[in-house]
């Protein structure tokens, strides 16, 4: 699954900006000990594969929410933050979905025991729900 | 099962109430349990709001203090004219001439709720007044927050332990102190908002489900819209995040509770314009944003554990990951705050974790009587044994360690720092204490009540129950060695029962005595014992409303702002929002300089009317004489020209022969002594004497230039003067 890989590695948790060094650190630390994150990766890799379908979609449109986060962050730092309501919406949008869309991967997935007793189609309406409240209030907020 | 009801201090009735006898033993023991306990609650609700009544029985129906005036000024605005000119509100009627815009600078949330209220009634056709929803919107809240206490406590111990907690905050003097009938104030409904963000938080905390967690970002949402107090929640919740993932108690379930809250919290708190930005700005709530990011970095590398089996691996990547995250969050700090992007501090938060700061540098929080740090007898008169239980309690909490419990051990550690350095925030820690103490009467008896039970039956259940009841069969075990135990325990429950009647009888006496006075009307007991009213306040305010030009300013200090304006409907130039210090100032420095020099300042206000609060006939100590060094350091702090040792001879604050002779020419003297050098006011002693200071007042024969007497009450309690007209140049 190479598709996955790079965004699992570096830009896959909510730092906008702390997970681009992490990798960057990565790939310097991995000059200097190339043979320890060589293996890293691989076993990584590997433990990723086995992975079930549906929670890779979710990683994936998290992945795409954080990257359009980090977009929009940039483009901040480019333009400039003037109407800064709808800055603080566009991010806490796709910031919001992000950590909404973890909790759900973490309520679905089988290997979270705490998570037993709850129906992942509960979980979804739970979701569902949190992100309309979100959105409904981004658009009021988005000026 | 029973006893469980019986453990509250307050539910006496509940055990004798349940009707027909013969009905409630057919009832199954669950059924008969419910029962009783839903009843307790109702009379638990009941008793809350009937114990906030007395002001209304001993006075009137009326709005209290200072405050509440203005927030019952805004709910009439917002009732008559609607929400969105509520908005918009630009109110030129105060801080004269600058202004306030109402809408950007309040928190709306009481004000919405009471005018919410209000419709319900109308549209269920009862003809009220909307002042008697004002006066009953506190009691209303408090009895609310008695069952979210039940269900807080529900959820942290057991049902037993809520019903207690419940009865116990129906009637806590330190909550009372500011939700009697009357006390139409921001606090009235934020400790139930509190509260039940609280709750719905632990809530989310146990359950990990991402509703409970919407429930408390709308339940932080409301207390962003009632009280500027939020703050505590949006840097408690994280604090007690991160002691958990210190204490290694990290799990998924506090992950999904965490960031759904924060996130929507968040961005529903800057839909209130007067908190607006801050959330992403100020130094204040760094530390919820700081752990937010934190819990991601400590879900990523739990995720990346889960993936990888080698332990080694996992060392170097944590190493990699936690350095760069740490060096990431504290250089983005650090660029935050040179840029200036993050707003420091504020003053009055620096106060909170410093008693002394606001002393030093802030005269006008210091200024505020209920700011003052706590002496431990009002800990006493509040708490009463709420103080001896709390201690308990936390060793329970402590014994039976789990995230709820830690949650309120945080919030009674952290409250109670805080209500001891400052008085009115005795009102944030009375939840929590109530909790705590709560868990420990609750535990007690249940542990007295059990032992007691057990020896009554055979010994041989016990070894049946054993195996459920560890405890319970250690318990019994120690029995045996222990001769007069079950006298003992019954020594000890008839005391706990005796100590919480007392507490009961305790916050009755305290509400009827000490917190059921409205300020604005004065009790005191004449010479035969009879109540003497003195309502000059009402009377001064009527009397601007009937007698003075509807565009008079009239200047007073800024305590009587909101009253001036609700009551007497003219303009003021400061009110209780202080938002403007350098105003305050002004008005200060002309309420401390010679009649000519204030006549100048008062001049370039347009100013019409003095307005000065004047306790010397009656006796009433908090009057402007006993504030003006307030006035003089306020006013001395922007305007070097105000020297307070001008004012103090040998540091000393005088008001008869000795005192300084600035004091006695100055504006505020001249005013508020003017004509008392020919009262006689007490039997035996000269004319002019001072009752509230006990002394002759030094300057008796006072000549006003620039002002004449407009009006004074009955009492004396408030003056009114008129500010003439510039002179004729010939």
């Amino acid at each position: 699954m190479p598709l996955f890989y790079p965004g699992d590695d570096k830009g896959w948790r909510g730092q906008n900006t702390e997970d681009g060094f992490c990798g960057n650190q990565l790939s310097g630390m991995a000059k200097s000990n190339t043979n320890d994150a060589k293996v890293l990766i691989r076993s990584l890799r590997s433990a990723y594969a086995a992975t079930p379908i549906s929670l890779k979609i979710i990683d994936l449109y998290v992945v795409y929410t954080i990257t359009s986060a980090v977009i929009q962050v940039v483009y901040m730092g480019i333009v400039g933050s003037f109407p800064f309501n709808s800055f603080l919406s566009g991010v806490l949008s796709c910031v919001g979905t992000a950590v909404l869309a973890v909790c759900l991967r973490i309520q679905v997935n089988k290997e979270n025991k705490e998570f037993k007793d709850l129906p992942p189609e509960r979980a979804f309406a739970d979701f569902v729900l949190c992100n309309l409240v979100l959105h409904l209030v981004i658009m009021n907020f988005l000026g | 099962m029973g006893a469980k009801a019986e453990n509250g201090p307050k539910p006496p009735p509940p055990v004798s109430s349940p009707p027909p006898l013969k009905a409630l033993v057919k009832l199954k023991t669950k059924q008969q349990e419910l029962l009783i306990r839903a009843a307790a609650l109702a009379l638990i609700y009941v008793l809350a709001f009937a114990i906030r009544l007395f002001s209304v029985l001993r006075y009137e129906s009326m709005i209290h203090e200072f405050d509440p005036y203005f927030n019952y000024r805004t709910t009439l605005f917002l009732t008559r004219n609607g929400f969105y000119e509520f908005w918009n509100w630009f109110d030129s009627e105060s801080w004269y001439p600058l202004g306030r815009i109402i809408g950007g600078t309040l928190y709306p949330g009481l004000m919405v709720t009471a005018a919410l209220i209000y419709r319900a009634l109308r549209f269920l056709t009862f003809a009220v007044h909307i002042r008697e929803v004002c006066v009953l919107t506190a009691p209303f809240f408090a009895s609310n927050t008695t069952l979210v206490a039940y269900f807080f406590g529900k959820e942290i111990w057991d049902a037993g332990a809520g019903l207690v907690a419940a009865a116990l905050i129906a009637i806590c003097p330190g909550y009372i102190s500011r939700s009697v009938a009357g006390s139409y104030d921001n606090e009235g409904v934020a400790i139930f908002a509190l509260l039940f963000t609280f709750y719905l938080f632990v809530k989310a905390v146990n359950t990990g489900s991402l509703s409970w967690s919407l429930a408390s970002a709308f339940g932080y949402f409301y207390m962003v819209s009632a009280w500027g107090g939020y703050v505590f929640i949006i840097n408690l919740i994280p604090l007690y995040v991160l002691v958990l993932l210190v204490t290694g108690r990290y799990s998924m379930r506090l992950y999904v509770a965490y960031n759904c809250m924060y996130v929507l919290g968040m961005m529903l708190a800057m839909q209130i314009r007067f908190v607006g930005f801050q959330h992403v700005q100020s130094g204040e709530h760094m530390a919820a944003m700081g752990v937010f990011f934190l819990m991601q970095v400590f879900y990523f590398l739990y995720w990346v554990k889960g993936m990888l089996n080698d332990t080694k691996l996992f060392q170097s990547f944590l190493q990699i990951t936690l350095t760069c995250a740490i060096g990431v969050g504290t250089l983005a700090l650090g660029i935050g705050m040179a840029s200036g992007y993050i707003s420091p501090w504020t003053g009055r938060f620096y106060s909170l974790l410093d008693p002394t700061y606001a002393k030093d540098h802030i005269p006008i929080i210091a200024s505020v009587s209920e700011h003052q740090p706590t002496a431990w007898s009002s800990f006493m008169f509040d708490f009463h044994i709420l103080l001896i239980l709390f201690p308990a309690g936390l060793y329970f909490c402590f014994k039976r360690l789990s995230d709820a419990t830690i949650f309120i051990v945080m919030y009674g550690l952290t409250s109670m720092y805080f209500a001891s350095v400052m008085v009115r925030l005795i009102l944030v820690a009375a939840p929590a204490v109530c909790l705590i103490s709560a868990i420990a009467i609750s535990a007690t008896i249940k542990n007295l009540t059990t032992l007691i039970r057990k020896k009554s039956k055979a010994a041989l259940t016990v070894s049946s129950k054993a195996t459920s009841n560890l405890k319970a069969s250690a318990k019994a075990l120690l029995d045996q060695s222990l001769p007069f135990q079950r006298n003992g325990a019954i020594a000890v429950l008839v005391g706990a029962f005796y100590l919480l009647s007392r507490y009961a009888i305790h916050c009755t006496w305290v509400t009827s005595e000490a917190y059921s006075s409205p300020s604005i009307v004065l009790a005191a007991r004449g010479a035969h014992g009879g109540r003497v009213i003195f309502d000059d306040y009402r009377e001064a305010y009527y009397w601007l409303r009937q007698n003075t030009p509807p565009d008079a300013k009239v200047m007073s200090w800024w305590d009587y702002g909101y009253q001036i304006t609700a009551m007497g409907n003219r303009t003021v130039i400061v009110d209780n929002n202080t938002w403007n210090n350098t105003h305050i100032a002004t008005v200060g420095r002309a309420m401390s300089s010679y009649e000519h020099e204030a006549y100048e300042i008062m001049q370039s206000l347009d100013v019409d009317y003095v307005l000065v609060v004047f306790g010397g006939l009656t006796g009433y100590s908090s009057d402007d004489i006993n504030k003006f060094l307030w006035m003089v350091r306020i006013g001395g702090g922007v305007f070097p020209v105000i020297k307070e040792p001008d004012y103090l001879v040998n540091g000393e604050y005088r008001v008869d022969k000795g005192a300084a002779p600035k004091m006695l020419n100055c504006l505020m003297y001249k005013l508020s002594y003017y004509r008392f050098g020919e009262v006689t006011t007490e039997y035996g002693k000269p004319t002019g004497y001072d009752r509230a200071r006990g002394v002759e007042i030094g300057n008796k024969d006072i000549k006003l230039e620039y002002l004449e007497e407009a009006f004074t009450t009955s009492n004396w309690i408030i003056r009114i003067y008129k500010v003439k007209p510039p002179k004729n140049r010939w």
